[in-house]
């Protein structure tokens, strides 16, 4: 029979105590500096590799196509093993650690943002693509007749639109990057799960731990899901047509890791 | 120096002719919808042109802009091919920068507006000033309440378009044009999208512009071709089926398409 520790589990759920393990308070930092970074390269890869796509250059097309397709088709777990291990062992490049200061980015960490980061930017592609799309055609008609090349008259009139129709998927996927990062465990990257396998590591309490840990990634997308709701509410203030659903149905509203 | 066969494009035409067309051919697949079109407008002309729907009036007019590419033939603008060059004979796509500075001296109006709905009326006049000509933001801001006030809506300054109405909209848009002082502007069916209380503000404005520069029109306004029109062309299936004076067209029309044509839009 399998005895519940009261203890631990309050613990390491109640966030006073649970941050007092600078295993668990790094890997909080970590975890939430990984989302942010790999979603922000994430949404940069993918405005390129969707202009790309959308080119009627025929290389950069089918590049883009490459990317997409590779990253979308094959599993992030791969993608990111391969990165690490599979530079590492060819010398193509080994992930050195980084000290800025008093902090250490360990090449582990590199190496899953950088795999989070690229996988992201292939679905980001397609929802920059599906937004620059839902533009009516007759804008950048409209910016051509007046003289405007077409880098001016997507930076200026078209990407400035679309980002009302990419803004609420880009909050869903950073809802699934807070909790993807927890794949880093598997090349011992120490974000926020891999410092709760750490701690199981020395209490053997995984029952205890595991809620203790789900509570931290609930209550992670659970702020964001009010800053979410925040953004769209005042991006819809100024005249838009996108739907925004509710929070209670965003809360509520489950969504696949990719 | 070796003798070309082909005269530089910019020595072919007259000073006052502003748009040349010279057997332009276009096809959708096997659909012929340019067809050996030729025509000249000169300086401070005003064209309208008719036709019934999917005729080509739209497509003739996209192509003056290079907003529709062509498969044979030779339109000028201000005396220089546009969306082209000639090479041994060929024609080749000319590239994005060359096609947006000719561009930015033809104005365009849309049947739609097509106004830019994250910037304000003033915004949407100022943005091609700002970024294409360069201008200082105060000369950019003047010259655009200017012509807020000539449209008559000074005081829809700061709203968003779909804070106006279909006419008011369209007014923004000419005015939107006009900024990039065109010697030429492109109306394609400017009034058809507006309820008919609102058709006349925006006529205004043209009829006004008529006496300033060129312009060609696709507009079944009888009422407007007869007041602005220098001249007129029919258009049905791809061809130019009778290019004449608006009285003439409307009165005595010499083909028998035309006059079955008007009859139909007169009742
Ligand atoms: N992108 C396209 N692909 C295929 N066919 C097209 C395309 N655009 C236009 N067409 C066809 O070309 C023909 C000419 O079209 P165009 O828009 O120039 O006609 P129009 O005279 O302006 O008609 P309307 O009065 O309805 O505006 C039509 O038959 C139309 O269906
Ligand atoms: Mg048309």
């Amino acid at each position: 029979m399998y005895s519940f520790d009261w203890a631990v589990f309050w613990k390491y759920l109640w966030p006073v105590t649970a941050l007092q393990d600078p295993l668990i308070r790094s890997g909080l930092i970590v975890t939430v500096a990984v989302s942010i970074i790999a979603q922000l390269l994430g949404v940069i890869l993918g405005l390129f590799a969707a202009l790309g796509k959308m080119s009627k250059i025929g290389p950069l097309k089918v590049l883009a196509e490459a990317y997409i397709w590779y990253f979308r088709g094959t599993p992030l777990l791969v993608q990111m093993m391969l990165l690490f291990f599979g530079l590492g062992v060819t010398h193509i490049y080994n992930f050195p650690d980084i000290h800025l200061g008093a902090i250490m980015i360990s090449g582990a960490i590199q190496a899953g943002t950088l795999a989070l980061a690229i996988n992201e930017g292939a679905y980001m592609a397609e929802i920059v693509r599906a937004g620059i799309e839902a533009i009516d055609p007759g804008q950048l008609e409209a910016a051509k007749s007046l003289g405007m090349p077409y880098s001016l008259s997507m930076r200026r009139i078209i990407l400035p639109q679309a980002a009302k129709v990419i803004i609420p998927p880009l909050g869903n996927e950073f809802n699934n990057m807070m909790k993807t990062t927890s794949i880093m465990t598997v090349i011992s990257a120490a974000e926020l799960f891999f410092a709760f396998t750490q701690v199981n590591a020395r209490l053997f309490q995984p029952f205890e731990l595991f809620i203790a840990a789900s509570f931290y990634y609930l209550a992670l997308t659970t702020i964001w899901s009010f800053v979410q709701s925040w953004i769209e509410s005042s991006l819809g203030e100024r005249k838009s047509v996108v739907h925004t659903p509710g929070f209670l149905q965003r809360v509520f509203t489950f969504k696949g890791v990719h | 120096m070796t003798v070309s066969l082909i005269a530089p494009p910019t020595t072919v035409i007259d000073d006052d002719v502003i748009v040349k067309f010279d057997h332009v051919n276009k096809f959708y697949g096997s659909m012929h919808v340019l067809n050996d079109i030729c025509l000249e407008v000169k300086k401070n002309e005003a064209l309208v042109i008719i036709g019934p729907s999917g005729s080509g009036k739209s497509t003739l007019l996209r192509s003056i802009n290079h907003l529709e590419k062509i498969n044979s033939g030779h339109i000028y603008v201000n005396g220089r091919m546009i969306g082209y060059y000639e090479k041994n004979g060929r024609l080749y796509e000319d590239n994005e920068k060359n096609i947006a500075v000719q561009r930015a001296s033809i104005g365009m109006v849309f049947q739609r507006f097509n106004l830019f709905p994250h910037l304000t009326a003033i915004e949407n006049i100022m943005e091609a000033p700002l970024n294409v000509l360069k201008l200082s933001r105060e000369n950019a801001t003047a010259e655009a309440e200017r012509l807020l006030q000539r449209v008559g809506l000074s005081e829809k300054r700061d709203s968003y378009p779909n804070q106006l109405s279909g006419g008011q909209q369209q007014r923004i848009a000419i005015a939107r044009a006009l900024a990039m002082k065109p010697g030429l502007m492109l109306f394609d069916e400017p009034t058809s999208a507006l309820d008919p209380e609102m058709i006349g503000e925006v006529l205004d404005v043209m009829k006004e512009l008529a006496h300033e520069m060129t312009m060609i029109v696709v507009s079944h306004e009888m009422g407007f071709a007869r007041a602005v029109a220098d001249r007129m062309i029919f258009v049905d299936e791809g061809r130019i089926i009778e290019y004449s004076t608006p009285e003439e067209l409307y009165t005595h029309p010499r083909e028998a398409r035309t006059k079955e044509f008007l009859s139909k839009i007169l009742h």
